[in-house]
């Protein structure tokens, strides 16, 4: 067996019998999970007990009570019970400021109090302006603002026809106004909903991202370990220093990738499983999961992005003496990987402009930029060309990738070997610069 | 020559660590590198061992120039040790020396004779980090020489080392050398270097200034020293004809004579004034000539004539 191997096979074994990595294996896809499902399955939590709710209102017009009896439409979960229970219905003439006032305060009080969930205010005029119509409330409840807004809206049209001289029923009126949320097609006809992409586009790179940066870091705790413990000078007198960096690299490289392929496994083993008709979006997922664009290049980009960045993460243990020291060096590391998700949102509304061209091919931002446009663009794709569009981009910017990264091993390795014998005081740049040239 | 230095030289940021430094050591002995602290011996060592690269000047093993096939047939003590802590004892010694391109097999056969010379045998299956300071030094020992080499390379070989492990491992390094093996070592512990060297060079400021078997080292600096140990007031010794200089101890004074000066001359009168309990011609110990050499300025060993030889 090479001494390469060796080195490799020790970091290997190293970190996949230590049960971090095991409990790791586990728990990670379920907090992933829990992240993305959860607030999901919360929002969609079926509802079984009732809210209190009261309404004050001081427009004149009648339109509390119509609202309260438009509420009632909505019921518990499998009974006749209404989900929004009006406790009261506060009637006060416009201009009485002082009922008003004294109803407001009691009513604030009984939200703080946790006697009621909301309640409406009706101001005069409420059809004149946004302002006049409100919900006290503690908690922004999405759905329930969603259905208040949808009922006022038409109540509101209600009041307004009223005062008009059209002599139409409200109900008929109502008919004929609708509402549209505008879908989206891709040039391939598919829709593919912005949610599942975007989420699938943050799946991907929070992969990336947390991978290269966990293992790429142990790469660098390995090489101050073995610093720190003065192991490095007997290592170095057995093998070169590029053998050990490389096994480093390569052998804890190799426990990221059993990792992923541990999820990758078991995920496509629960997907047969459960049939992929299980769930209503897993038609939608599949096509991002099972684009073959966009699995190669995610493979591709991660196995590169990796090299790169632990190979600079081995630069960092070599110059510094603990980890402490280390960690000024980090920031900018983790940075440089999480500027694209941050920018994400441009690249995902503009994958084709300046500022996302060119951060994909800058060899430090391409792994998590490019991800994230090729989930939004390569499942438009109609015609792929091997030098235009997102193929050609993905191309070129993995060229620009490798051949950096090759240039980085190569300058790491020319530091990595002095610096790992250098103890006490932190290398100057000219210094690193100087051991370039030895 | 089985080791060969020949005419290596090192700078670090324009300081000269190592100068024109050529060394031939044979086969089979027992060989000391000794000079002061900073004299370029650790930085010799890292040069033999290809950690770095002289700047100028060749090193070859047993013919060939030193480069990473060397790293196998040498078992290395640097200066600075360390083990893995987290890991067992058996499981370092096999990792080390599969590094050294000894198969695992191969070394699991070896590992209980060793720990067993070195007293460590029980804790085969623990920890590094439950040993003893003393226990990981002779742990890290066999580490370096578990893989059989064929030349061992020891920096500052007993540093931390107390008494009784000096001992040990002193008496398995006379082991190896006479199963053939060649050993190289460093150290500023003159008595002991004294005790075990074959052959000595000492460096000073990164020059050798002594380089030879240890009887000719000592020939070298000449029967010039006298122990006397007297009774009574011997500070008029000082001042006789003959005496060059004079090293008060604590249970006897130490004289070096003068080219020429006959010690007998100075036994006469010398018994003539106080009682002498013991008067001895001897060799300069090793101690003493490298005191001496230490204190050569080499700006000034450099005026006469590259001033290598002394």
């Amino acid at each position: 067996m090479s001494k390469f191997m060796v080195i490799l096979k020790r970091e290997y074994i190293q970190v996949v019998k230590k049960k971090s990595f095991i409990i790791g294996i586990f728990l990670t896809p379920v907090l992933m999970a829990a992240f993305m499902l959860l607030p999901a399955w919360l929002a969609q939590k079926k509802a079984t007990s009732s809210e209190m709710m009261a309404v004050l209102d001081n427009s004149g017009t009648g339109m509390g009570e119509r609202f309260a009896e438009a509420l009632e439409t909505y019921k518990l979960e499998d009974s006749d019970e209404a989900y929004y229970v009006v406790k009261n219905i506060f009637n006060v003439e416009p201009g009485d400021s002082v009922k008003f006032k004294a109803l407001d305060d009691s009513l604030k009080t009984e939200i703080n109090d946790k006697k009621l969930k909301y309640f409406l205010v009706i101001k005069p005029q409420p059809h004149l302006s946004d302002d006049s119509v409100y919900v006290v409330t503690n908690s922004d409840n999405f759905t329930t603002l969603k259905r208040f807004e949808y009922r006022l809206s038409n109540l509101i049209s209600a009041v307004k026809l009223e005062q008009t001289d059209i002599n139409l029923p409200v109900d008929s009126v109502l008919k004929l106004t609708r509402r549209i949320d505008l879908q989206t097609r891709n040039s391939k006809g598919e829709a593919i909903p912005f949610m599942v992409k975007y989420f699938g586009g943050f799946i991907f790179v929070m992969l990336m991202f947390g991978m290269i940066v966990t293992y790429g870091s142990l790469v660098m705790r390995s090489v101050i370990e073995e610093k720190n413990s003065r192991i490095m000078e007997v290592l170095v007198s057995s093998v070169s220093p590029f053998q050990l960096m490389l096994g480093k690299i390569i052998g804890l490289g190799a426990a990221t990738f059993t990792q992923v392929a541990i999820w990758v496994l078991v995920g496509v083993g629960i997907f047969f499983i459960s049939g992929s008709a299980s769930l209503d979006i897993s038609s939608d997922i599949t096509r991002l999961v099972f684009n073959p664009m966009i699995v190669v290049f995610f493979v591709l980009f991660m196995i590169v992005g990796y090299l790169l960045y632990s190979t600079i993460f081995a630069l960092i243990g070599s110059i510094v003496n603990n980890e402490k020291e280390a960690q000024s060096f980090i920031f900018p590391i983790t940075m440089s990987l999480i500027l694209p998700v941050m920018v994400g949102m441009h690249i995902i509304q503009e994958p084709n402009s300046t500022l996302s061209l060119a951060l994909s091919y800058i060899p430090f931002f391409a792994p998590t930029t490019m991800m994230m446009r090729i989930i939004f663009l390569a499942p438009t794709v109609t015609e792929y060309s091997l030098f235009s569009g997102i193929l050609g981009e993905s191309i070129l910017s993995f060229i620009i990738l490798v051949i950096s990264t090759m240039i980085i091993i190569w300058l790491t390795a020319k530091i990595f070997r002095i610096g790992i014998l250098m103890y006490g005081k932190r290398p100057t740049l000219p210094e690193i610069v100087r051991w370039i040239k030895y | 020559m089985y080791l060969k230095l020949e005419n290596i030289r090192k700078e670090f940021d324009g300081k000269v660590a190592v100068d024109n430094l050529s060394l031939d050591i044979p086969k089979g002995i027992i060989f000391g590198i000794i000079g002061p602290n900073g004299a370029g011996k650790t930085t010799t060592i890292r040069m033999i061992m290809n950690i770095i690269a002289p700047d100028a000047g060749k090193i070859y093993f047993d013919g060939r120039e030193v480069g990473d096939d060397f790293k196998n047939h040498v078992g290395y003590l640097p200066e600075e040790r360390g083990l893995y802590k987290k890991l067992t004892l058996s499981e370092v010694m096999i990792y080390m020396a599969e590094l050294k391109g000894a198969p695992a097999s191969q070394t699991r056969g070896r590992i209980d004779s060793w720990l067993n010379k070195m007293d460590l045998l029980e804790y085969k299956d623990r920890k590094v980090e439950d040993l003893s300071k003393g226990m990981q030094q002779k742990l890290q020992f066999i580490t370096t020489i578990l893989h059989d080499p064929d030349i061992i390379i020891l920096d500052e070989l007993f540093s931390g080392l107390d008494p009784i492990n000096m001992e040990l491992i002193k008496n398995v390094l006379l082991d190896l050398k006479r199963a053939g093996k060649t050993i190289l070592f460093s150290t500023h512990v003159m008595e002991q270097a004294e005790k075990l060297c074959d052959n000595i060079c000492m460096i000073s400021f990164g020059k050798k200034v002594i380089d030879g078997t240890m009887s000719s080292v000592k020939a070298q600096f000449g029967k010039n020293t006298v122990q006397i140990d007297i009774e009574g007031d011997g500070a008029f010794i000082k001042d006789l004809p003959g005496v060059k200089e004079m090293t008060e101890f604590n249970n006897y004074i130490e004289l070096h004579l003068a080219e020429g000066a006959e010690p007998s001359e100075i036994l006469k009168t010398v018994i003539g004034r106080v009682k002498v309990n013991r008067f001895e011609v001897m060799e300069p110990s090793l101690y003493k000539i490298f005191i001496d050499m230490a204190k050569v300025d080499p700006t000034e060993s450099q005026r006469d004539d590259g001033g290598d030889n002394v």
